[in-house]
């Protein structure tokens, strides 16, 4: 089992070597801006001048900082598991209603002239108005943990009803065509010429729609305040200005977004094979 | 295929269903006795919070205490001077790179001339509530929380502006950073980090009496000093504990005509982002250099000059008291004993109310812990 996965490894490292080079060379030269910058600002070596601001800790800090926070409670006596183990409920929770009120909806709009026409208004109304503008009347009508969640949901459901509805809409007609002269029906023609179409820009939905996610999750609690989540942790940190602690935040919600976005990828690649599309 | 999709779209059903009860069942709370919750909220919103019962209570400075009780939605569990008596609350800061000129430093001591002259002011008209000096700070305080009458006459009664920075209010300001330690939210390298001995150093360094002793002998001024470059003001939004400095900017105060800041040679501007929401948003701005003096809470001018080395020092209180812990109007609590398992908002962790919430529930022998 190790000697296949060290196997694994080697090969996907041959391959994949330039890539990985550049992605290290580039993280490299972030770091040391950053430490550059950093010194700047505390007066160190190479410049001098004393300490202008704290603002920006160093980078070692920062993964100190980092550490801690999952080993150590803060001072709302949670480490950062359970901080992301409440942002994460609040994203699952918006992105699962999102899902399910988007994806139906988008199929319907794209497929009848009357849904569309019926749902064009209320959608291209409410659509411009960014998420985050409900987050005052969210707070108060569905209170601490739907109003976020509400919040999310209002982020992540836009990009998937679009994208689901484009989708649908650009049907290859020719293949419509040709499944009804193969005596298709139309609950056939439904699940097996147009869902399957429609998958690869419902997948671009979800991505597209989980990044949104995550900006509104940390606004959200950001002004809501409810009480653990990695947002809220980093208004906290930031209200004390207590910096490292805070850049650490920013750091777990990058990995957190890098993550639910390759989980989605990974799925998009398992549901691609099983519908032998690839 | 068709089976296939029918069964997937199935398990895909159990899943949400499944994924949604859950979240929905596990977030129930267990009770551990002996503990309160809190959640964050911006005091403006705590009212509404607990009108419609998303909060149990809350513990916030005047205005927002009275209200809740003058409305109707809530009544007062707990003082905060009944927590801790005659406890520092608001403070007067300056940004010392400010104040390190000499030009600086002379608009510094004639800005506290100018608060200490209004504070006397509001203390005599507090005393003789018939006068028409108390109608006169009446009106201004509605003017400034944007609260009726009522509301700002029974927030007086509990709030005391004072301005002296005596040996009381220097043991407080230790205490607050002795707490901050013990309960982690402090990290106490910091203090060695900044230079200081022990936290007794830091607090008799970083509070300059200098100020207040030295507008002892400040006259007023007929010109204004500094009238292309004025003061930066910084202060919380509708914030009845820091009314000196809107009496102080009332352009009718002296002879009808002038107002205390002007009396002094002053030219005092709102500072880029004045209000603010809390004391930590005006150490923020210190630290941007865009206040050059502020008033803001004790607690957040201490703990955010420990954690990011904020410039500034301490030279003149505001205000004593004036915070209190607030319940539904109907809710059957006669004290905080009654509050275990209920959920409290707080206006963040770097505020005093949070200091004073925590003082007061480990001396019932309760704990304080986020909702989550």
């Amino acid at each position: 089992m190790v000697n296949n996965l060290l196997t694994l490894l080697k090969k996907t490292l041959k391959g994949n070597w330039q890539k990985l080079a550049l992605t290290f060379l580039s993280l490299a030269v972030f770091v040391s801006l950053w430490s550059l910058y950093a010194a700047w600002l505390h007066g160190d070596w190479p410049f001098e001048g004393g300490l202008i601001a704290l603002t920006v800790p160093y980078p070692r800090e920062v993964l100190a900082a980092f550490v801690d926070s999952f080993q150590n409670a803060d001072v709302n006596g949670i480490t950062m598991w359970g901080h992301i183990y409440a942002s994460l409920k609040r994203v699952l929770a918006g992105f699962l209603l999102a899902l399910a009120v988007a994806l139906p909806a988008g199929l319907l709009m794209g497929r009848s002239s009357t849904s569309h026409w019926l749902g064009r208004p209320i959608v291209e109304s409410f659509r411009p108005i960014p998420p985050l503008a409900w987050i005052p009347i969210f707070i108060v009508v569905f209170g601490l943990f739907w109003g976020p969640v509400g919040i999310v949901f209002l982020g992540i459901f836009f990009p998937i009803l679009y994208n689901v509805m484009f989708g649908s809409r650009s049907v290859d007609p020719i293949l419509i065509d040709a499944a009804r002269t193969l005596g298709a029906k139309k609950s056939d023609l439904f699940l097996k010429v147009v869902l399957p179409f429609t998958l690869p820009y419902l997948m671009t939905g979800i991505t597209v729609g989980l990044g949104i996610g995550w900006m509104c999750i940390v606004a959200a609690e950001m002004l809501g305040g409810v009480g653990g989540g990695v947002g809220y942790y980093i208004a906290d940190r930031a209200g004390s200005q207590d910096y490292e602690y805070m850049y650490a935040g920013m750091v777990v919600i990058a990995i957190l977004g890098t993550l639910t976005t390759g989980v989605a990828g990974l799925l998009e690649n398992r549901i691609y094979k099983w519908m032998g599309m690839k | 295929m068709d089976s296939r999709v029918i069964i997937a779209v199935m398990i895909a059903a159990i899943v949400v269903v499944g994924a949604v009860s859950a979240i929905v069942l596990l977030d129930e709370d267990e009770s551990a006795g002996g503990t309160v919750y809190y959640v964050v909220i911006p005091p403006a919103n705590m009212r509404d919070a607990l009108a419609t019962g998303e909060v149990d209570g809350y513990i916030a400075w005047e205005p927002y205490v009275s209200d809740s009780v003058v409305g109707g939605v809530g009544k007062v569990v707990l003082w905060s001077d009944e927590i801790m008596a005659d406890h520092p609350c608001c403070v007067v800061a300056v940004r010392n790179a400010f104040a390190a000129s000499a030009e600086g430093q002379e608009l510094t001591t004639r800005f506290i001339a100018a608060h200490i002259e209004t504070t006397e002011w509001m203390i005599e008209a507090l005393d003789h509530t018939s006068s028409a000096d108390y109608d006169k700070l009446v009106a201004m305080a509605v003017d400034f929380t944007e609260r009726n009458e009522s509301v700002v006459k029974e927030a007086f009664k509990h709030l005391q502006y004072k301005y002296q920075m005596d040996s009381d209010f220097i043991s407080a300001l230790e205490h607050f950073t002795q707490m901050y330690n013990d309960t982690g939210i402090l990290d106490p390298s910091k203090i060695t980090e900044r230079g200081y001995d022990s936290i007794s150093d830091f607090v008799n360094t970083y509070v300059n009496e200098t100020y207040v002793e030295d507008a002892e002998s400040i006259e007023p001024s007929s010109t204004i000093l500094n009238p292309n470059s004025p003061i930066r003001l910084g202060y919380l939004a509708g914030d009845l504990h820091q009314l000196a400095q809107f009496v102080a900017m009332n352009a009718t105060m002296v002879d009808g005509s002038k107002s205390i800041f002007e009396k002094y040679g002053l030219n005092v501007k709102k500072a880029p982002g004045a209000p603010f929401a809390v004391g930590g948003a005006v150490m923020t701005a210190f630290s941007a250099g865009t206040v050059d003096i502020g008033y803001l809470g004790a607690p957040p001018a201490i703990l955010n000059h420990l954690n990011a080395a904020v410039d500034t020092s301490i030279i003149a209180q505001a205000n004593s008291e004036g915070s209190g812990i607030v319940v539904g109007a109907d809710a059957e609590v006669d004290g905080l004993r009654d509050m275990v398992n209920m959920t409290v908002a707080i206006p963040g962790t770097s505020s005093i109310q949070f200091l004073l919430l925590k003082t007061a529930l480990e001396e019932r022998g309760l704990e304080l812990e986020i909702k989550t």
